[in-house]
């Protein structure tokens, strides 16, 4: 019993960062309808930032959260590459941030070199569980729930949303675009910045992770289509428990398999709908 | 199969063959001569390079073909590397004649295609890309686990290839052989694209519902062309396989994928010269990187940080200020 | 306010205006018809910068709003974002009080999501947004196009009160008997061409534009 309770805290622990990479695929993608391909690379950024200003002396909490604002920075640039040239269209901007993913393999291994880094979270258990997940859950749990006040509730959020149901209306009532699509990007960027600082103290960041977190992020993301923020959370819990079981009863050797395989059936069920109604 | 796609099929494969089709153009030919003494030029280790970037040209061409012609993004393609490299490899270790074991790379890998294609094939952009992804990730895991497939060590020991008891033990036999499978992938896919099935795939990236309304077979069609680009990617994990006598779950990362899509991209999708010359500029430009980032004084993590600059920034202009590619914007120009 | 002079727009080789010339002075009232494809909507998206000229010129003075067709509304927000967002330009001004002052019908619609509503709603709240902007000129693109002739009724009303309190009007309309019933002036575009223009009372009395726009015989 105590077991199962370890691997569903561990499993919704790590389903957050899903959750959280998820989420930034979601915002980037409702204002812009790109998929940002780069998405797991701003966790893995950020998590090596944390190691280099922690090591500069920083405290801890104030290295995770200047660490967060450089990913989201890092998004903004990422959108200027990806979608400031007029006339890129999503399919082009999605080839961009292929790109931009492996620059950022280069500027990792410049850096910080190519072996797997970790830092420290807080330290404990409470009640047989590492006390880290259960601020990866609180922290997520409170940022996501900010994120979403700030798209009901602010004008520049709904300002995001207009632009996202309607960039030609959007434009008519004056709002900028591309400038939205920047903040997206910016945001975007900061919540997969915030997923690798959570997760990286329980499973260490390499510059190579990416792909692991963005195919993880994108599992989770596209139950609710890429577009829905509630179900791309219910899709990564549901992801991260899942493994966590599977890794726990099962063998951990098919821990990966869970997500892409849940993704593919995701994804070929839907097209299959699809095919069906278009047939009709 | 629909009865007209079979028709379709008959007139494709017919053509294939068939020497009333012009278009081989004079300078194909010229270059191919000159390409084929370049072998005899090369150092022992420029000769393994020379390999290696046939065999990414011989995917290159395959995935520049399904890009270019059926308008899908596969960040898959190395799958089907991986795929025709086990099927010689454990062929060949079982006692399997090793030229038999190498024609059964590009089968095995097409019907993998055809299997997996059937369903995925529905997906499109980014659906699509991931779809792929996803599969080369799982095929990975699977080969890493995998007892008969040597689990991450892989296999060793291959024996070297040998057709009609002459063995190729020398990189200079391997490059020969590698020109051999580019020439014949660049004329299949020549083929392809001159017949029916690549004008209606033409037809069908100008306007999908358009083509299918005309009973161009959409599916069918973007079907076999995903079965041939593997079949490509397949007869160059063959070569491969042979040709390094070792072969593991790492040699095929997602990176390898991802790098078929840059040269794919840079040469110009679609396009067969293009594929082949992305192949070579990328490989090129990355030896002389990686060269240069080996001399004595520069720290050892250069030739990753350079290639990887490289991929990326190539990838990136060229997407975003030659969209067409280098060589179809060329031929425009020209 | 609006002046368009020798204005050509292409898609890609296709020209769909071809040296238009057309002109809305201060506090005018103006329609603007012509059968499906004439180039009207084009005009629109070239006034509102969404389309480049390839030659001519546009230019504008005061504050310019749009009615756009298809009415455009951003569905998942509520009637009330809708009008907030329609002040976007002018942070200070987004008190959304006086519009439902002046569009009644909007109240007890205030918190429904905007896709939720029939066509006529729509198109109150699409007006509504548009005024937001406290524009100097209005311009609507297919007021009435599938709408009940009531709610064309209660528009064509609202709109007749804010141009008697000096809101400059372009109406693109298919409905030529309404738009020249509300307009003073009126031009005639087909295939991209302005092929007639003048006072509405003058246009209506023309052969021409009586039989093609208002179905009676020449
Ligand atoms: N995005 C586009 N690309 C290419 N051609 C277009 C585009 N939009 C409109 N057109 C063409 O330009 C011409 C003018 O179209 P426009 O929409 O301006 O006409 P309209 O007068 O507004 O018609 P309607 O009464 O149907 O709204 C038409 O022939 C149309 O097919
Ligand atoms: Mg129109």
């Amino acid at each position: 019993m105590a077991e199962l309770l370890q691997y569903l805290v561990t499993g919704v622990g790590i389903g957050c960062a899903y959750a959280l990479t998820g989420s930034g695929l979601v915002v980037i993608y409702r204002v812009t309808r790109v998929v940002n391909f780069a998405q797991g690379s701003f966790a893995v950024l950020a998590a090596l930032t944390v190691t280099t200003l922690l090591g500069a002396g920083l405290p801890h909490g104030l290295a995770e959260i200047l660490a967060v604002l450089v990913a989201g920075l890092i998004g903004l640039l990422c959108g200027l590459v990806a979608t400031g040239k007029p006339g890129t269209t999503p399919q082009t901007a999605l080839i961009v941030t292929l790109g931009l993913g492996v620059l950022a393999y280069a500027v990792e291994i410049l850096f910080w070199g190519d072996q797997p880094r970790s830092f420290a979270g807080l330290a404990g258990s409470t009640g047989g569980v590492q006390t880290h997940y259960l601020l990866i859950i609180g922290v997520t749990a409170v940022v996501l729930a900010a994120t979403a006040l700030l798209f009901a509730r602010t004008d520049l959020g709904r300002a995001l949303t207009a632009t996202a149901a309607d960039p030609y209306a959007a434009r008519i009532v004056g709002i900028d675009v591309l400038r939205m699509g920047l903040l997206a990007f910016a945001v975007g960027g900061a919540l997969g910045g915030l997923a690798g600082v959570l997760i990286t103290p329980v499973q260490q960041v390499s510059f190579d992770s990416d792909v692991a977190l963005v195919v993880n992020g994108f599992s989770a993301a596209i139950l609710g289509n890429l577009t829905r923020p509630a179900l791309t959370l219910a899709g990564g819990l549901l992801l991260g428990v899942v493994q966590a079981l599977v890794g726990g009863y099962l063998s951990t050797s098919y821990q990966s398999e869970v997500a892409l395989i849940f993704m593919l059936a995701v994804l070929v069920a839907r097209a299959g709908r699809r095919g069906v109604l278009e047939a009709a | 199969m629909t009865e007209r796609s079979e028709r379709h099929d008959r007139v494709f494969w017919s053509s294939l063959f068939s020497s009333r089709q012009d278009g081989i153009r004079w300078w194909w030919i010229a270059g191919a001569l000159i390409v084929s003494a370049v072998p005899l030029l090369l150092a022992p280790g420029q000769l393994t390079t020379f390999v290696l970037l046939g065999l990414s040209a011989m995917a290159v061409v395959g995935l520049s073909l399904l890009m270019g012609y059926a308008g899908q993004v596969s960040l898959g393609q190395a799958s089907f590397t991986a795929i025709g490299a086990y099927t010689s490899g454990l062929l060949a270790l079982h006692h399997t004649p090793p030229l038999l074991a190498l024609l059964a790379a590009p089968i095995v890998a097409a019907l993998a295609a055809a299997g997996v294609g059937v369903p995925i094939l529905r997906l499109r952009g980014h659906q699509l890309a991931f779809a792929t992804l996803a599969l080369q990730l799982i095929l990975l895991s699977v080969l890493g686990d995998a007892d008969w497939a040597g689990g991450a060590v892989g296999l060793q020991g291959l024996p070297y290839l040998s057709i009609g008891g002459f063995e190729l033990d020398a990189d200079l036999d391997y490059a020969y052989l590698v020109l051999a499978g580019v020439l014949l992938v660049s004329l299949i896919a020549h083929r392809l694209v001159r017949s029916r099935v690549g004008r209606g795939l033409r037809a069908l990236a100008t306007g999908e519902t358009a083509a299918e309304a005309s009973g161009v077979p959409v599916g069918a069609y973007r079907l076999l062309v995903f079965a041939v680009s593997a079949a490509f990617a397949g007869l160059a994990g063959g070569i491969y396989s042979f040709f390094l006598g070792y072969l593991a779950p790492g040699s095929f990362p997602v990176l390898l994928s991802i790098e078929y899509v840059v040269m794919a991209v840079v040469g110009g999708l679609g396009s067969i010269g293009g594929a082949l010359l992305g192949a070579a500029l990328i490989t090129v430009v990355v030896q002389l990187l990686t060269t240069l980032a080996t001399q004595p004084g520069m720290p050892s993590y250069a030739p990753s940080v350079l290639s990887y600059a490289v991929y990326a920034l190539l990838l990136i202009a060229v997407v975003l200020f030659v969209p067409k590619g280098i060589v179809p914007t060329l031929r425009r120009s020209s | 306010m609006i002046e368009v002079e020798g204005l050509t727009v292409r898609y890609g080789v296709a020209t769909a205006l071809d040296e238009v010339s057309l002109e809305v002075r201060d506090g005018e009232m103006v329609a603007l018809i012509g059968p499906n494809g004439a180039g009207k909507s084009t005009l629109v998206n070239t006034l509102f910068g969404i389309l480049r000229p390839a030659a001519g010129r546009v230019t504008t003075t005061g504050r310019l709003a749009l009615v756009p067709e298809g009415r455009h509304l951003f569905a998942p927000l509520t009637v009330d974002d809708n009008l907030r967002l329609g002040a976007w330009r002018d942070r200070k001004g987004r008190d959304t009080g006086p519009i439902y002052e002046l569009l009644p019908e909007l109240v007890p619609l205030r918190k429904r999501p905007a896709g939720r509503l029939s066509g006529g709603q729509q198109q109150m709240v699409a007006l509504g947004r548009a005024l937001m902007a406290r524009p100097d000129v209005l311009v609507i693109d297919e007021m009435s196009l599938g709408l009940a002739p009531l709610v064309v009724e209660t528009l064509a009303g609202h709109l007749r009160d804010r141009h008697a309190e000096g809101l400059a009007v372009l109406l693109i309309e298919q409905n030529a008997r309404l738009a020249l019933d509300l307009c003073s002036r009126a031009y005639v575009l087909e295939a991209g061409r302005v092929v007639a223009e003048g006072p509405s009372a003058e246009l209506a009395g023309s052969a021409g534009v009586a039989a093609a726009y208002l179905g009676l015989e020449a």
